[in-house]
């Protein structure tokens, strides 16, 4: 990276950091969602992005890191730091534990396995005394919107730099290996099945951080809202949206697309979910590659790098 | 004893039903590798056509049927050869993603037009059953039992049989394979993902008989046909019948023995096992 | 002197078909061995049972007098068995340097830990093969000379004991294969052996010090390249069909 990029990127930061000195009560709670959304993308891209892995059950390490935190204060009274580090725990157990059978699987049948996970982590947790079953949880309430507001934006920080950090390192050249051919990655060494469950692993540390930290803000948790399906969806689609397998794509996807969804639900809430689904589905048919791609191309190619693309994938 | 026999005669006709809802996304994804995550969205708008023909037209929804098939057919056919036929060799991951939009879009359309209330197909003879020894057997069920049955082994002789059909098995094999049958591939793309949905517009007007439809139901009923599909195997067109009657009796048993709220863990369990264990199938070659 | 790489009695059968009969060998030290045989021989099945990127159903594969068939991939590569791919396959969305620095960062012994040792060491492996101009490209918009080169290059850098070259030349014209056969002998003096699967009987008969033929699955003759060359079941078995 360039002086002027990390000035820009340092810039950036401190501007998002300030918000809730001069922005209003409304940005600062928009900015907690958008900003955890987007440590959930950046997660997503360690092991979706980077690793090639198409993870569908990331909202169960989500989910793990809420009960975490819920469990530990509501039941335990203990504080919250020792939640989250709880939640991650739960986290990182899930990821060896089911990583280890799941990420055998290739392609759709992985993505439908973790998809699966994801439903069956609900229905238990459901059924779970400690968890609150299907009731849930009520957490101490701490009216504090700038403490979690940074909290979120550290949170999105450490997890950037983790993910920089990957792509100049021994370990991220090798999940980048796995994504663009398994095989050949392994027989130049490279220990496929410890790289995959540590990716996994690390990408659900950052996801149940994530839902801890959201967990003690709406102080409220049950199953169906700690491991909504949809958040899956969410995150895929802001780290695709962004461009997966990059530094920043993924918080430029979440970002972008929250305040774009923000803006129209308050307009007319339908409206919003049918402009996103038609964003989806302009974005993979002109911009595959994420914004990142396009931005870095456009200048290049111009308008015919729409054309390309489909020209590229069409039939 | 009679109330384990009622469950499994529930399981059954439920998993016929099941079987019809996978068939379509079972074909297309054994054809044009899209694992179409819209399915279930297109399930449910089958349902609501019907819904519309049988409240407004006063046309029985078994009767009405084939138009419902026709209409999705057309909606499938359009969608194929209009836009996914446009990313089709892209990774596969996108090919994820824009069905995925789809579902939401047709999701919320769909909550636009028809509201979100609650709407089920109600024709006179909705109430009556048949008795059978202690087993009750509701007429409804057992027509869609019997309709579901009928339209996956229809589809099955299709593919055996037919030019198409065997136009539609060679695809899945290679596309060169395909084009030796002298159809054009994009408009066999376009048939193939027309026949899947018009098989989901079928299934969802047999739930629309035996459940309720809202907007909402398509990612569980996406959920469901993956199961099914993953558990019978895509190899063999008939899987989709092993896979949706496994799942209807476990769903049903489950419901019984250990709770309602453990029916959704025992179904995706099953998945996750058979996808580790098995991963062609019950009925699939073990490797 | 032992040989460092020892092949007994190796079989593989897919679906009930054999594709590697009961294949015994040895490679020695600092040794070109070529691999030849009809297509469908079995030639990359025995490759890919030595790189472990397949079990053998039966036998044992010894490198360095232990028995490795029981190792996964990644860990006969840390041993110093370095394959190529007769499918090429780079990474695509990386930099042809980026490719060939994932054998640096792996490879023998777990390879290199520091990103810009590893780039280093794949510049020079780069350098070797003859892509050292082609450095900064993608792995993609490389021709398919420039693939099997940059396959060379990958497995080189992994700094292996033993180099499997999986038809290498394929595709290539007669000055190209001149060249790959220059850097394949200069990869042995730097004291490596070599296994090398060849279609260019040309090639592989000035290159090799001893050659392997296979036939269904088969050993069928192991010797000197004139010798086997001469040899009537070989010449009924590969060559005759080409005669006819």
């Amino acid at each position: 990276m360039k002086a002027w990029q990390i000035g820009m990127v340092l810039a950036a930061l401190l501007l998002l950091a300030g918000v809730p000195w001069y922005g209003s009560d409304v940005l600062v709670q928009f900015g907690i969602n958008a900003l955890l959304l987007a440590v959930l993308a950046q997660g997503w891209n360690i092991i979706g992005g980077y690793t090639g892995y198409a993870s569908f059950g990331n909202s169960v390490f989500y989910g793990l890191g809420a009960y975490g935190v819920a469990i530990a204060m509501v039941q335990w009274q203990l504080p919250f730091g020792v939640g989250m580090v709880f939640g991650v725990v739960l986290a990182v157990v899930f990821a060896v534990l089911l990583g280890i059978p799941v990420l055998r699987l290739k392609g759709h049948y992985f993505a439908i396995a973790t998809l699966a996970l994801s439903q069956v982590m609900t229905a238990i947790v459901s059924n779970v005394g400690l968890a609150g079953q299907n009731i849930g949880l009520v957490l101490p309430p701490l009216n504090n919107d700038p403490l979690f507001y940074e909290l979120s934006l550290g949170l999105l920080t450490v997890a950037t730099l983790t993910i920089w950090g990957l792509t100049r390192s021994r370990f991220g050249f090798g999940l980048i290996a796995i994504r663009e051919n398994e095989e050949g990655a392994a027989v130049m060494g490279v220990n496929t099945t410890l790289y995959k469950v540590l990716a996994f692993a690390l990408s659900g540390v950052f996801s149940a951080l994530a839902g801890g930290i959201h967990a003690y803000w709406i102080t409220f948790l049950d199953p169906d809202s700690a491991f909504d399906i949809s958040l899956n969806v969410k995150m895929i689609i802001m780290a695709v949206f962004g461009g997966p397998g990059t530094v920043l794509g993924p918080i430029v996807g979440a970002l972008s697309l929250s305040a774009i969804s923000e803006f129209l639900s308050s307009e007319v809430t339908s409206i919003a979910g049918l402009f996103f689904g038609l964003v989806i589905v302009a974005a993979v048919v002109l911009m595959p590659r994420g914004l990142a791609d396009m931005i870095r191309r456009l200048r290049k190619t111009g308008w015919r790098y729409f054309s390309e693309n489909i020209r590229a994938h069409r039939l | 004893m009679d109330l384990l026999a009622q469950i499994l005669v529930n399981g059954t006709l439920q998993g016929g039903l099941y079987a019809v809802m996978a068939l379509g996304l079972a074909l297309v994804w054994g054809v044009l590798n899209i694992v179409n995550l819209a399915h279930g969205a297109f399930i449910m708008l089958g349902g609501y056509a019907s819904w519309y023909l049988y409240t407004y037209a006063h046309i029985d929804p078994f009767l009405g049927l084939p138009l419902t098939a026709a209409v999705m057919f057309g909606l499938g056919y359009g969608l194929q050869r209009g836009l996914l036929n446009l990313v089709i060799r892209a990774p596969m991951f996108n090919t994820l993603l824009i069905t995925f939009g789809l579902e939401v879009v047709l999701t919320y359309l769909a909550q636009l037009v028809f509201s979100a209330d609650f709407r089920t197909i109600n024709p006179p003879y909705a109430g009556n059953s048949l008795a059978w020894g202690p087993v009750v057997l509701p007429l409804a069920r057992l027509a869609a039992f019997g309709v579901a049955i009928v339209l996956t082994v229809g589809m099955w002789l299709f593919l055996l049989h037919t030019r198409l059909g065997r136009a539609i098995r060679a695809t899945a094999q290679n596309l060169v394979a395909a084009r030796l049958y002298g159809v054009e591939p994009r408009h066999l793309y376009a048939m193939t993902f027309g026949l899947g949905i018009a098989l989901a517009g079928a299934a969802g007007t047999l739930y629309g008989t035996v459940s309720q439809i809202n907007p909402y139901i398509g990612a569980s009923l996406t959920a469901k046909s993956f199961a099914i599909s993953i558990i019978g195997g895509l190899e063999n067109p008939l899987g989709v019948i092993v896979g949706g009657l496994f799942l209807g009796i476990v769903e049903s048993l489950t419901t019984l023995y250990i709770g309602q709220t453990f029916a959704d863990v025992a179904s995706f369990g099953i998945l996750v096992l058979v996808l580790i264990v098995r991963p062609s199938g019950l009925l699939g070659k073990t490797t | 002197m032992t040989a460092l790489l020892e092949v007994r009695h190796a079989t593989r059968i897919f679906d009930g078909l054999v594709a590697v009969d009961d294949v015994s060998f040895t490679l020695a030290p600092g040794e070109i061995l070529g691999l030849i045989g009809p297509n469908g021989a079995g030639k990359t099945t025995l490759i890919s049972l030595i790189s472990g990127t397949l079990a053998p159903s039966e036998g044992e594969i010894l490198f360095q007098d232990e028995v490795i068939n029981r190792l996964p991939a990644f860990r006969r590569a840390r041993l110093g068995i370095g394959r190529t791919f007769q499918i090429m396959r780079p990474f695509p969305g990386l930099s042809v340097l980026d490719n060939v620095a994932v054998g640096a960062l792996f490879g023998r012994d777990g390879g290199q830990a520091k990103l810009a040792k590893a780039r280093e060491q794949a510049r020079v492996s780069l350098e070797f093969v003859g892509l050292g101009k082609d450095i900064d490209k993608r792995a993609d918009e490389l021709g398919g000379p420039g693939r099997k080169r940059l396959e060379l290059a990958k497995a080189l850098a992994m700094q292996p004991k033993v180099l499997l070259c999986d038809e290498v030349m394929a595709g290539l014209n007669h000055v190209e294969i001149e060249e790959v056969i220059e850097i394949i002998r200069k990869v042995r003096d730097q004291g490596i052996s070599i296994l090398v699967i060849e279609h260019v009987i040309k090639a592989i008969k000035s290159l090799s010090d001893r050659l392997l033929v296979l036939h269904h699955g088969e050993k069928i003759a192991d010797g000197t390249p004139e010798a086997v060359l001469a040899n009537p079941i070989v010449i009924e078995a590969y060559l005759g069909k080409k005669r006819a």
